[in-house]
């Protein structure tokens, strides 16, 4: 842009400009910035309720890695990021990609795998709770009419807890089939014309022509179902609480438990943990993904 | 289009497999809720002892008018409909001033300010529960209405910077510039010309902010403690206990907590999914 134009000349509404920028930056200062700053800087110390804060260095992180139940939180915080990346994001794909064909009937459709984005998440938890009751759920009823063991307490039992969880969560793809579907429709017909003169069906033409284009915003959908997967934290809490034992714990689930016992230090340390690999593991996974579209792009370019 | 495989085994084999899928997702969206909605209109002998698959004998409409009184639930309605319409007008008003001065105006670090506001997004918030209480208790909100409406309106600003600065940065220079040349003020500009042009992005960015604040349950559980500040999803966590003796009490209340985002989304799908879509392709 013009910028250069006005580089060394102030702009004569400055004021009117940093009246204006005000209070995001104040709210900005507020929300994030002092937040992020504490996190890091309280997790070194020992803070709690009705005790002066003394600096403990690595301690907290030593205890939390020292921490089976932690460990298992991490390794379900991985869980929950995979799944949500390689199973959900993939679904949503295939949905968008039928769903852009327009079938009959695919707007009722697309409204409808929506329509769970939109409800509260703490109501479609009690709702799966209800669901998943050993007593009276349906899902047991549903078993029972094929002659399925009855009476599984799928929340309760330490084999069934975390599938649950993820299951009720999963099929929730609605919020990435319409960014891929939008991407999906910006894709110019004439593409899919020229592919079809030189004999492409559906199935080559969506892996060669549809997939390629799409490759922006499948970056984008698992980037994001990553970071959902290192922020998990409702559905869980007001399913299971993190149990039983401790099978569905996350790192927001066991933050939470620090904070509800005033441990301010353990809890930071937890919280700066979150931002450090969920910042990690989305910045492989980027690089990794990139680097295969720059390698396909040469052999593109070559052939 | 697709009618050249439509005769081939192959392609006879790949239809069907479509039409399974659509409709499995279709009733996995959509039969948990008709089951609930059904449920919730039994009473709890029925709904123990029959057959989950049965419609109820009498249709119990007192459920709901029990799930009402017992749990609190019209003023958790009206807590929620309060924080939902101030957040979304706090937030869009902070957002516009700031999209407005990033994309009509010119000043060294510009760019780097518009970076700064949108990298906003790549913050756990989940992480930071612990200090995001520690300043509502400073500013003396912690357990109001107050503290959460804050706290959103802060949430919400890089997707709705976003949204807005985008928009914003269409609308053609030449329409401010003849206005400046008619003797419009810096905030005259603003007020009107940018702001009322902005609406379509401003509808947008609300709607996203509104089902925000209306389906937060994380924060609204961390930042207030007594029934004054209670907002309808943290009041579904105590249903439980509330309804210890009603079931099926509750889960008439949960399909009302579920009702008004499903009305508004039957009205306004095409705009909520556009909305959502927007903000979020940019990677």
């Amino acid at each position: 842009m013009s910028r250069n134009l006005s580089a060394g000349k102030i702009n004569r509404n400055w004021k009117g400009i940093l009246l204006f920028l005000l209070p995001a930056l104040v709210l900005y200062g507020l929300f994030f910035i002092y937040p992020i700053v504490t996190v890091v800087f309280t997790s070194f110390t020992d803070w709690m309720n009705f005790k002066s804060m003394n600096f403990v260095g690595f301690k907290n992180y030593i205890n939390l890695f020292k921490n089976p139940t932690f460990l298992k939180a991490i390794r379900n915080n991985f869980i929950w990021a995979m799944v949500l990346a390689f199973v959900q994001v993939p679904i949503a794909l295939s949905m968008a990609l039928v769903l852009a064909r327009k079938p009959k009937g695919w707007k009722l459709f697309r409204t409808v795998y929506f329509l769970p984005t939109v409800i509260s998440g703490s109501a479609l938890a009690m709702m799966w709770k209800a669901i998943y009751n050993p007593t009276n759920g349906v899902l047991n009823a549903i078993l029972g009419l094929f002659g399925a063991n009855q009476g599984i307490n799928w929340l309760g039992d330490m084999d069934t807890a975390l599938v649950a969880v993820l299951v009720q969560q999963v099929f929730y793809f609605g919020y990435f089939m319409v960014i891929i579907f939008a991407s999906r429709l910006g894709i110019d017909d004439t593409m899919y014309e020229a592919a079809m003169i030189d004999g492409a069906n559906t199935w080559q033409q969506e892996i060669h022509v549809t997939l390629p284009m799409l490759k922006p915003v499948l970056v984008t959908a698992i980037t994001l179902a990553m970071a959902y997967g290192f922020r998990h934290f409702e559905s869980t809490y007001l399913l299971t609480g993190g149990g039983p034992n401790h099978v569905t714990e996350t790192m927001g689930t066991f933050l939470y438990t620090k904070l509800s016992s005033a441990k301010w230090a353990e809890g930071n340390s937890i919280g700066t943990t979150i931002i450090l690999l969920g910042g990690i593991m989305i910045s492989v996974i980027r690089s990794l993904l990139s680097r295969e579209r720059a390698v396909k792009a040469r052999k593109g370019g070559a052939a | 289009m697709i009618a050249q495989n439509k005769l081939t085994v192959p392609g006879i084999i790949a239809k069907v497999f479509k039409w399974f899928f659509l409709i499995f997702f279709l009733m996995f969206m959509v039969l948990p809720l008709v089951w609930l909605i059904i449920s919730a209109f039994k009473t709890n002998q029925e709904f123990n002892l029959k057959s989950p698959f049965s419609l109820p004998e009498v249709w119990q409409f007192v459920n709901f008018k029990n799930a009402l009184t017992i749990s609190n639930l019209p003023r958790m309605f009206l807590h929620s409909i309060i924080v939902a319409i101030a957040t979304t007008a706090l937030n869009l008003v902070v957002a516009a001033m700031s999209a407005f001065a990033l994309s009509r105006e010119k000043f060294r670090g510009n760019n780097l300010i518009l970076t700064f506001l949108l990298s906003g997004v790549l913050i756990p918030i989940i992480a930071l529960m612990v200090p995001i209480m520690k300043i509502n208790n400073f500013l003396k909100l912690y357990d109001t209405l107050g503290a959460l409406i804050l706290t959103y309106t802060a949430i919400n600003l890089p997707v709705s910077i976003f949204l807005i600065h985008g928009f914003m940065s269409t609308i053609p220079r030449e329409l401010e510039e003849s206005a400046t040349i008619d003797g419009c003020t810096f905030l005259q500009r603003f007020t009107k010309i940018i702001f009322p042009l902005t609406k379509p992005g401003l509808v947008t960015a609300g709607t996203l902010v509104f089902i925000y604040c209306w389906n937060e349950f994380t924060y609204a559980m961390i930042l207030t403690i007594s029934e004054k500040a209670r907002t309808i999803q943290l009041g579904i966590k105590y249903f439980q206990t509330e309804f210890f003796v009603d079931y099926t009490g509750m889960l008439a209340a949960i399909v009302i907590t579920m009702l008004p985002t499903i009305i508004v989304y039957t009205f306004m799908h095409d705009r909520i999914i556009s909305g959502m879509t927007a903000g979020a392709v940019k990677g």
